[in-house]
């Protein structure tokens, strides 16, 4: 038996590209959490429903506006949405402790979901990539590759980048970053922090809303898109190290590529045991030892998130407290 | 006391009590809010004809939340409300617990038993390993699926030489896998690869649109539904990927919209095409609009279909003082048989399997009843009777009759 499948070139190729280019989805939706979590120390549950929320903004605004409109203007209306939340939900329980953030914040998701339920119906919406847009950017081996991957991986880039130059470049990601760790000094020096507090929670929210609005329209728009990839974001944000905008995208590509490899791969652990002359036994024993990696590959992410946990509890990039 | 109430009130008998235990909330609820519009609907025809007993039949609604733990909970409490029947539909996984647990408690409560009507959770175990005498499938199975779509496709032409399996990992998926790869000999193909996925929980299918491509398969027969479906056609779709897809559940609404023009030409094995039958089927299309504000769809013909073949049963049976003898209907139930807009469907006595006629159908433009407000809808391609579909009773199913 092959210690692994044959594969071509072109294979490894495709994955990589995409489980880079899945990694940098999953960036984008990440990175406002992680950005909100470190300068607010708030686990935002409701973070991908504004996911959810752009790609319905964008959808409902594509047939007024033009496409490119809608994923400009989605983003704006859901960081407007994220700013009324901080100021008139979050500002009010900020001072009875994290654990009632955290409960408002799930129940928003809740309330977010149920609201999409009854304004857009239950089902998918029909929101999809636009004909100009849907083309093959290049082929190999047979299999074209759609453009408007690129396109979101390009997109991802350029917000990485952005962000990235904002807070380390500018004045204000200097108020930012320093509101962070002493925001009574920051006060006293005259900035306003609250309003900083706002204005980041708005962009953390329009991050996730530009990352809906162009998505959406490449997989589904549907009423469950925010816990679909909810969970995955999370663990993107734990395996990075709360708060690290770096360790976001590290761990968004480790895990997009990561997914995307063993998808391809007929690895079993039995393989594995043959070589110390145990394959026989272990085909019998059969269960785990015998399962497929590509059957196991949406579960890898969480053995990932297990094991950085257990080796380093602080994420890949993130600052012990 | 109790004793001589109820003997004073036989006249008028205790209403019969259905139970619907369905995800009714939660992510999977869109399906779940289907089986009980198709239910009610029913039951009100059954009313208007004069109930059961000279008395109205109640429906009891109860969420089980989309898993068989909440299910498990929810089929207790039907119980002790009094549900004489246990109506469920949307997952084989939460079906698998509800026939044991009515197994269970009518080993334990003899006289007292509850019948369990499986609306639409196809997985084979059901009516093979799990069948048992209180259980009844209105609806077709894995092995009536895939073998209907198989030889409808391969009829028609358009099912190539290399199929690839792709299905979820659970029960229904691995049956879907099992069947198609069982009928590979028969209709000559070869089934290049097979592969069982998480279930909903994957974004990004282009790693497994790849692996596809890298098999070279012609065809893709696929037991998902609701999102792993969708990302896989729309991923298969954006690759330029020349397959065609051979699916049970396309119908689902929101499928066509959101796929557009993707979905074209794909195939479909269903109990209910709206252009079968017309002169039948348009009335049933019109009242069923005319209740609930919608076409019926993807699960909801097959529900009431279902429901109809109940309410012949009903008709056989007489009521008793506390209302209804489930072993009386049950084994009414058996021989049952109902003319739907489709054709005859039958229950099988052997394993409560229902017999009934499936419409092989194609995504097409030539469609006279759209799908999601799109100009693609669903064309009959071949409409195969109740007795080609059906499929041999499982060696597995070892039933035991009361008595």
């Amino acid at each position: 038996m092959p210690f692994f499948t044959e594969v071509s070139v072109d294979q490894i190729l495709f994955a990589l590209l995409n489980g880079t280019i899945y990694g940098l989805l999953l960036f984008m939706v990440s990175a406002g959490l992680t950005l909100i979590f470190g300068m607010m120390g708030v686990l935002n549950f409701a973070h991908a429903s504004f996911y959810m929320l752009g790609a319905y903004f964008a959808y409902t605004l594509e047939p007024l506006t033009g496409f490119w409109m809608a994923i400009i203007l989605a983003p704006i209306l859901v960081a407007g949405i994220g700013i009324l939340v901080e100021r008139f939900i979050l500002r009010h329980v900020h001072e009875h402790g994290h654990a009632h953030e955290l409960l408002v914040t799930f129940g928003l998701a809740v309330v977010i979901a149920e609201i999409i339920k009854m304004v857009y119906g239950k089902f998918a919406v029909d929101y999809r990539v636009p004909v100009e847009l849907n083309f093959a950017a290049f082929s190999l081996s047979g299999i074209d590759y759609p453009f408007y991957r690129l396109l979101m991986g390009g997109i991802a880039i350029v917000m990485f980048v952005a962000i990235y130059a904002l807070l380390t470049k500018t004045r204000v990601g200097i108020v930012v970053r320093s509101a962070i760790y002493r925001p009574q000094m920051v006060e006293a020096l005259g900035h306003n922090v609250p309003v900083v507090f706002m204005g980041v929670f708005g962009i953390g929210a329009a991050l996730a809303g530009l990352a809906g609005a162009v998505a959406g329209a490449f997989y589904t728009t549907n009423p469950n898109m925010a816990l679909e990839l909810g969970v995955m974001v999370f663990v993107v944000v734990v395996v990075g190290g709360l708060g690290s905008m770096g360790g976001a995208m590290a761990a968004s590509l480790l895990i997009g590529i990561t997914n995307s490899l063993a998808v391809g791969s007929d690895f079993r652990i039995a393989d594995l045991m043959a070589f110390v002359g145990m394959g026989g036994w272990a085909d019998d024993i059969g269960g785990l030892l015998t399962m497929r990696m590509s059957s196991l590959a949406a579960t890898l992410p969480f053995f990932i998130m297990l094991l950085v946990l257990v080796l380093r509890p602080s994420g890949l990039m993130g600052e012990k407290e | 006391m109790a004793l001589v109430l109820g003997a004073a009130t036989a006249a008028q008998a205790e209403p019969l009590k259905l139970a619907l235990v369905e995800t009714l909330s939660g992510p999977q609820a869109s399906t779940g809010l289907l089986y009980r519009d198709a239910v009610k609907y029913q039951i009100g025809k059954i009313n208007e004809a004069g109930g059961f007993g000279g008395a109205p039949i109640e429906l009891l609604e109860y969420d089980n939340q989309g898993g068989p733990v909440g299910a498990a909970d929810r089929v207790r409490a039907a119980i002790s409300d009094g549900a004489d029947v246990i109506l469920q539909g949307s997952s084989s996984a939460v079906a698998g617990q509800v026939t044991e647990d009515v197994r269970k408690h009518n080993l334990r409560n003899p006289g007292d038993e509850v019948l369990y009507i499986n609306l639409g959770s196809e997985a084979m175990e059901l009516t093979g390993a799990k069948c048992h005498y209180y259980h009844f499938r209105t609806s077709p199975n894995a092995a009536i699926r895939v073998n209907t779509l198989l030889d409808g496709m391969s009829e028609a032409g358009v099912l190539g030489d290399k199929v690839y399996a792709m299905n979820q990992n659970y029960s229904w998926g691995i049956d879907v896998q099992d069947n198609t790869a069982a009928a590979a000999d028969r209709l000559g193909f070869e089934m290049v690869e097979k592969t069982l996925h998480d279930v909903n929980k994957i974004q990004d299918f282009s790693p497994y649109v790849q692996r596809v491509q890298a098999a070279g398969a012609d065809t893709v027969i696929t037991g998902n539904w609701s999102n792993d479906l969708l990302l896989l056609m729309k991923a298969a779709g954006s690759a330029g990927l020349d397959v065609r897809f051979g699916t049970a559940f396309l119908d689902q609404p929101g499928n066509i919209g959101n796929a557009g023009a993707v979905a074209e030409g794909h195939f479909l094995s269903a109990s209910f095409n709206p252009e079968v039958n017309p002169e039948k089927t348009d009335a049933f299309m019109e009242d069923y609009k005319s209740v609930t504000g919608h076409y019926p769809s993807y699960v909801e013909p097959t529900a009431v279909f279902g429901m109809m073949l109940l309410q012949g049963a009903l008709k056989q049976v007489e009521p008793t003082e506390d209302g209804l003898n489930a072993s009386d209907l049950a084994a009414a139930l058996e021989n049952a048989s109902v003319e739907t807009p489709m054709g005859t469907l039958s229950m099988r006595g052997a394993d409560h399997q229902a017999i009934l006629p499936m419409i092989v159908q194609e995504v097409s433009r030539n469609a006279k009843h759209k799908s999601d407000g799109t100009e693609f809808g669903f064309v009959p391609v071949k409409v195969i009777s109740a007795a080609d579909a059906e499929q041999p009773v499982q060696d597995s199913c070892q039933m035991k009759r009361p008595g």
